[in-house]
């Protein structure tokens, strides 16, 4: 097997209370995520999920463990510089609730993470204008995010994402807002970029929509309890 | 791509008008208060340097009074003038002056008041006057007790349409009788301590007190000394002089007054320095407050974009692009009240200069003072707000609401 493109080895994440309280979300995770996989991650609510994802997209620090990132361990990373390279340049993020700045147009808002990897405005305007246009909203440029659908927000958001080409793509529940139709358009889509090449890693509640992951890892407690969870029909 | 930095402060700040306009108040007040009273404090100090141009810091005056508890008046006269200058150490000359206000007409036209003064020739040269046209009086019209006359240049406005070459050779009506026009001094432009040079009809000594002012006329001396670092030596001896010479007794008060031009001027400029220093005072006080309005204003902006900077941090911000995005806003805010704030200051001048009371002059060091007060306003309060935001945890940015 070759090198994963993420790894993470015995990985502890804990919140503190304002009293010093310690509340342990993740317990000594271990995964490998090879290059162009589409995961899926599952679990009880309260499971460790977000977090998780969170941690593999360098938003949270670890407490303990390894993360491997292209075989470069980036647990140890502190400096902001860096992370926020990687953020930028390395992972494109999907949320549920799409976070779109809302006085920003879907065009602008697509173009930002390419503003912050310092491409001429003209450069990344065109580039978001075309990845838009292949997400089927190239009526939709200058549309602030309230004048967009669900859907129509999700698709700037995944467009958003791909602006300054990461290898991967980290989602977290990406459907949970979205109807059952909209949704199964967005996975469409997922599954179309897993086939260019992306590594998707996905956090979901949704069976329908797990199916369209190569693998399932199911998380209960802060413990990954099944590396390869398969779904019972 | 700073320039984007830029527009997209702007576009934040675009979207919270009111809000942008009520941060911006303190700064424009701070701001107009700070032109205005660096145009006042300018206007003092030239007011003052007005005032005492004529006068030589090294000039001495000495003035009658009558001394305590005596009912005599005062012996001073301008038969001192040639003992002090023989007799003082470190003395280079010295005049007597005598001056009155008087009624004063031509043919065809209103009488005016005018101050009358009577002096030696040296009085333009000491004085600084300068001649226009015509010619000063003679050492034989003072011995003569010539009704001849040099004219301010306002007299000649006032009485002659300004016609300084008409005035020459006229005759004037002095108290009734009739003093010829022999010379015109250029304007001067300003007024020393009351006497206002441009509106005073200049005569010999001898003729304004014989005809004019009566030998009982209340005398002024000045006495120059070679150099301002011997006046109070000489301020001693000139007093030790004029007692002697006046037969005043060991206990008696001195019959005269003297005050030396260096310490008048420092004293005015003291006290102007005094009202500078009390107005800046106040002018910082009320940028402190506006910068604390902009640190408000920002903390707000930065809770409610909470979300907005943990979007910005998800997909690449370093915390360098959000420090330097709401540093910029508050920095364009307080530039913005800056510009408004100097304009206002400008407009408000002319209005303080109208009353006569005040001199309010707008200079390009009140701008730049004004402009750069601004600019740190901005920075140093904008500076914590922005670091704040900048700091914001990502995940818990992006929960917010």
């Amino acid at each position: 097997m070759p090198t994963p493109i993420i790894k993470l080895e015995d990985v502890h994440k804990s919140y503190f209370l304002a009293n010093g309280e310690e509340i342990p979300i993740l317990k000594g995770i271990s995964l490998e995520i090879a290059e162009n996989e589409f995961v899926a991650i599952m679990g009880e609510s309260g499971g460790g999920k977000s977090t998780l994802l969170n941690i593999l997209g360098c938003l949270h620090p670890l407490n303990s463990g390894s993360y491997f990132l292209e075989g470069e361990d980036i647990g140890i990373i502190q400096d902001d510089y860096s992370l926020a390279y990687i953020r930028n340049k390395k992972i494109g993020f999907i949320f549920q609730q799409f976070n779109l700045i809302q006085k920003l147009t879907a065009l602008k808002n697509v173009a930002l993470p390419a503003f912050y990897a310092g491409m001429s405005k003209g450069q990344r305007e065109d580039r978001a204008a075309e990845i838009l246009s292949s997400l089927g909203l190239e009526e939709r440029l200058d549309y602030k995010p309230n004048q967009l659908s669900g859907g129509q927000q999700q698709r700037v958001s995944i467009a958003r994402s791909l602006i300054n080409n990461p290898e991967i793509l980290l989602a977290d529940e990406p459907t949970g807002a979205l109807d059952s139709k909209t949704g199964a358009e967005v996975m469409e889509i997922f599954y179309n970029l897993k086939k260019e090449g992306k590594t998707i890693i996905m956090v979901t509640h949704g069976h329908e929509v797990a199916k369209y992951a190569d693998r399932i890892i199911w998380l209960k407690d802060g413990l990954v309890i099944d590396h390869d969870y398969k779904i019972q029909s | 791509m700073n320039l984007e930095i830029l527009s997209m402060a702007f576009a934040s700040i675009n979207a919270n008008k009111v809000r942008a306009s009520l941060s911006m108040l303190g700064i424009i007040i701070g701001v107009s208060t700070v032109i205005v009273v660096v145009s006042i404090s300018l206007g003092a100090k030239q007011t003052i340097d007005n005032q005492f141009k004529n006068l030589s810091v090294n000039s001495i005056m000495i003035q009658a009074t009558r001394g305590e508890g005596s009912t005599t008046a005062s012996k001073l006269s301008e038969a001192d003038v040639p003992k002090i200058i023989s007799d003082v150490a470190n003395i280079q000359t010295g005049m007597a002056v005598v001056n009155g206000n008087t009624q004063v007409s031509v043919a065809g036209k209103d009488s005016k008041q005018y101050s009358l003064v009577g002096g030696y020739t040296n009085y333009f040269d000491l004085s600084n006057l300068v001649l226009l046209n015509g010619r000063i009086f003679t050492d034989e019209e003072i011995t003569s007790k010539a009704k001849v006359a040099v004219i301010g240049n306002t007299v000649v406005t006032d009485l002659f349409d300004g016609d300084a070459n008409s005035a020459l050779g006229q005759y004037l009506t002095v108290s009734k009788r009739k003093v010829e026009i022999i010379g015109v001094l250029q304007i001067v432009g300003s007024s020393m301590r009351g006497a206002n040079n441009d509106e005073s009809i200049f005569i010999p000594y001898t003729t304004a007190k014989k005809t004019f002012l009566g030998e009982r006329a209340q005398v002024r001396l000045t006495i120059l000394a070679n150099d301002v670092k011997n006046i109070p030596m000489a301020i001693e001896d000139i007093t030790a002089l004029l007692r002697t010479n006046h037969k005043i007794k060991e206990d008696g008060a001195d019959d005269f007054r003297i005050f030396d031009a260096g310490s008048l001027v420092s004293t005015a400029k003291d006290t102007s320095n005094i009202l500078s220093i009390l107005l800046i005072s106040i002018a910082t006080i009320v940028l402190i407050v506006s910068g604390i309005g902009i640190m408000n204003v920002m903390f707000v902006t930065v809770a409610e974009r909470t979300k907005e900077i943990g979007i910005m941090k998800a997909v690449g911000a370093k915390q360098k692009d959000i420090l330097i995005q709401f540093l910029l806003e508050a920095v364009i805010l307080s530039v913005l009240g800056g510009a408004i704030g100097i304009i206002l200051g400008e407009i408000v001048i002319p209005f303080l200069n109208l009353g006569g009371v005040l001199k309010a002059l707008p200079s390009n060091t009140g701008r730049i003072i004004a402009f750069s007060f601004s600019v740190m306003v901005g920075i140093i309060f904008g500076f914590y707000p922005a670091l704040k935001a900048s700091q914001l945890d990502p995940v818990d940015a992006l929960r917010s609401e």
